[in-house]
C-alpha cells in the first residue's frame, strides 16, 4: 500500500463513520482497514461522536398504541415459539450433520430459528422421505460464485433451511436477508451472515404452501421491511 | 419465570438482552421501556411525520425480537445498538420515499408528543442528554454541522450532499472528518459529562 493510498482513504474515514459512503467505496474502504491499524485507530476515535448524534435529537414520546401493538406481536410470537420448542423436545436425539463446520453462532441461530419456530429440522436431518432439495438461481453478475440450495420438508407448511456457499461476506453493517414471496408480495425472512469460506444458512420459518419463491437480498443489520434490491439468490418452489 | 419477572428490572440491559434471546417478552418489554422512547425520537427527527416514526420504530423492535440472537456487546451499548438499527431502517424508509406518500399525516398528534411532560427522572435525564449533544453539535462550524446532519439524519451520502451544497466532494468529506473530530473534543470536555455510555 503506498502513502498516496492511505492518505486518500484517510479521507474518507468521517463519511465511513456517518455511513455516507456507496457500497463499493464502502467495501474497497474495508479491504484498506483489514491492513490499516491507523485507520482502524481513527475510526474508534470518532465512533463515539457518531454515536453521539442519535442522542442530540428532542425527545418526544411514542404513543402508548406503539408499544401496545408491538407487545401483541411479540406476546402471540413467543406463545408459538414456547408451544413450538416444548414439541420439538424429542428432537434433541437426531444429528444435524450437514450443519457441521458452520460457526457455532450461524449454527445455534439456525438450531434455535428452525427448532422454535416450529420448522421441521429434526425431520431433513432424520432423513425423511419427503424432503425435497430445490437449487437456487444465482445473479451471476453481483455473486459468480455462488450457489444455494433449499430443504423443504413436504408441502413447505413447516418452512424450509437454505443454505448458501460462495457467497460473499458482506461488511459495514449489512447482511443477508430472506424473503418468501407470494401472490406479489414478499414478506421478511431473517437474516444471516455467511463465514469467511462464504458458506452459511438460515432457516425460512414461514409457512411455504402456496408461495412462488425463496429470495436472497442483501440489507442493513437487522434486516429490512422491504427489499432494498432485486434478489441476488432465488429458489422457484 | 415468576422470579425473572420480579428481579428483572434491576439487571442491566446487556443482562436483559439474554433473557430477550431466550424469548422472553417481559426482557423485550423492558428494553422497549428502556429505549423506545429515544428510538421514536431518533425516528421522527429523521423520516419527519408521525406515521412513518411509528411504522419506523415498530419495524426495529421486531426486527430486534426476531433477530435477538444477534446483539454483540462487545460492540457497544445495547442503546447505541438499538439506536443503530432504528437509525438504519429510518434509512431504508427515507429511501423507499414513503414519507412523502404519507405526510398528510404529519401534523396529527405531534402537539399531544411535543407537550409531553418530564415524568420520569429517566426522562429527564435523557432531555439533558439531548440538550448537551445538541450544544456541542452547535458549537461546530455552521458547514460542518450541517454535512453532518445531512449525513447522518438524512441518509444523504457524500457526493449527493457535495451536490446539495454545490461544493467538491474532497470538502464535504473534510467538514465529515473535522466535524466528528470536534464534536468529539467537544463531548470529551464535558457537554453532558458521563452520559454517553
Amino acid at each position: 500500500m503506498s502513502p498516496r493510498d492511505h492518505t486518500s482513504y484517510q479521507e474518507d474515514i468521517g463519511a465511513y463513520v456517518l455511513g455516507a459512503l456507496t457500497d463499493l467505496e464502502r467495501q474497497a474502504f474495508e479491504r484498506h482497514l483489514k491492513g490499516c491499524p491507523d485507520c482502524r485507530g481513527e475510526i474508534e476515535r470518532l465512533r463515539p461522536a457518531a454515536d453521539a448524534l442519535p442522542r442530540s435529537v428532542e425527545q418526544v414520546e411514542p404513543p402508548a398504541s406503539l408499544k401496545s401493538s408491538l407487545m401483541e406481536v411479540v406476546e402471540r410470537e413467543a406463545r408459538e415459539l414456547g408451544g413450538a420448542a416444548a414439541e420439538r423436545r424429542p428432537a434433541r436425539r437426531l444429528r444435524l450433520p450437514s450443519l457441521a463446520g458452520l460457526r457455532p453462532a450461524l449454527v445455534a441461530g439456525a438450531l434455535a430459528l428452525g427448532l422454535l419456530a416450529g420448522f421441521g429440522v429434526a425431520r431433513l436431518a432424520d432423513d425423511e422421505p419427503d424432503v425435497r432439495t430445490l437449487a437456487a438461481e444465482v445473479d451471476q453478475s453481483r455473486i459468480p460464485q455462488a450457489s444455494g440450495r433449499l430443504q423443504v420438508a413436504g408441502d413447505g407448511e413447516d418452512g424450509a433451511i437454505l443454505r448458501v456457499q460462495g457467497m460473499p461476506p458482506l461488511r459495514g453493517g449489512r447482511v443477508y436477508q430472506a424473503w418468501v414471496q407470494r401472490d406479489g408480495t414478499v414478506v421478511p425472512q431473517p437474516t444471516f451472515d455467511v463465514g469467511e469460506d462464504g458458506g452459511g444458512a438460515v432457516a425460512v420459518p414461514d409457512d411455504l404452501s402456496g408461495a412462488q419463491a425463496v429470495l436472497v437480498t442483501r440489507e442493513p443489520r437487522g434486516g429490512s421491511g422491504a427489499p432494498s434490491e432485486r434478489p441476488i439468490l432465488s429458489v422457484r418452489l | 419465570m415468576a422470579d425473572v419477572a420480579g428481579d428483572i428490572r434491576n439487571l442491566a440491559d446487556e443482562e436483559v438482552m439474554q433473557l430477550v434471546a431466550d424469548g422472553n417478552p417481559r426482557a423485550f418489554e423492558l428494553i422497549y421501556d428502556r429505549h423506545g422512547g429515544a428510538a421514536f425520537s431518533l425516528a421522527y427527527r429523521m423520516v419527519g411525520n408521525r406515521v412513518a416514526a411509528e411504522d419506523t420504530t415498530q419495524e426495529a423492535f421486531l426486527s430486534i425480537w426476531r433477530s435477538r440472537l444477534r446483539y454483540d456487546p462487545s460492540r457497544g451499548s445495547v442503546r447505541t445498538w438499538v439506536l443503530g438499527i432504528v437509525h438504519n431502517r429510518a434509512i431504508d424508509t427515507l429511501r423507499r420515499g414513503s414519507v412523502h406518500d404519507r405526510a398528510r399525516d404529519t401534523i396529527e398528534g405531534v402537539e399531544e408528543r411535543f407537550e409531553a411532560a418530564e415524568r420520569t427522572e429517566v426522562e429527564v435525564a435523557r432531555r439533558e442528554e439531548a440538550a448537551g449533544v445538541r450544544s456541542a453539535l452547535d458549537t461546530l462550524p455552521d458547514d460542518q454541522r450541517r454535512t453532518i446532519e445531512l449525513a447522518y439524519f438524512g441518509g444523504f451520502s457524500h457526493s449527493e450532499i457535495a451536490e446539495l451544497l454545490g461544493e467538491p466532494i474532497g470538502t464535504v468529506k473534510g467538514r465529515m472528518r473535522l466535524g466528528l473530530d470536534k464534536l468529539r473534543q467537544r463531548l470529551a470536555e464535558g457537554h453532558a459529562a458521563g452520559g454517553f455510555a
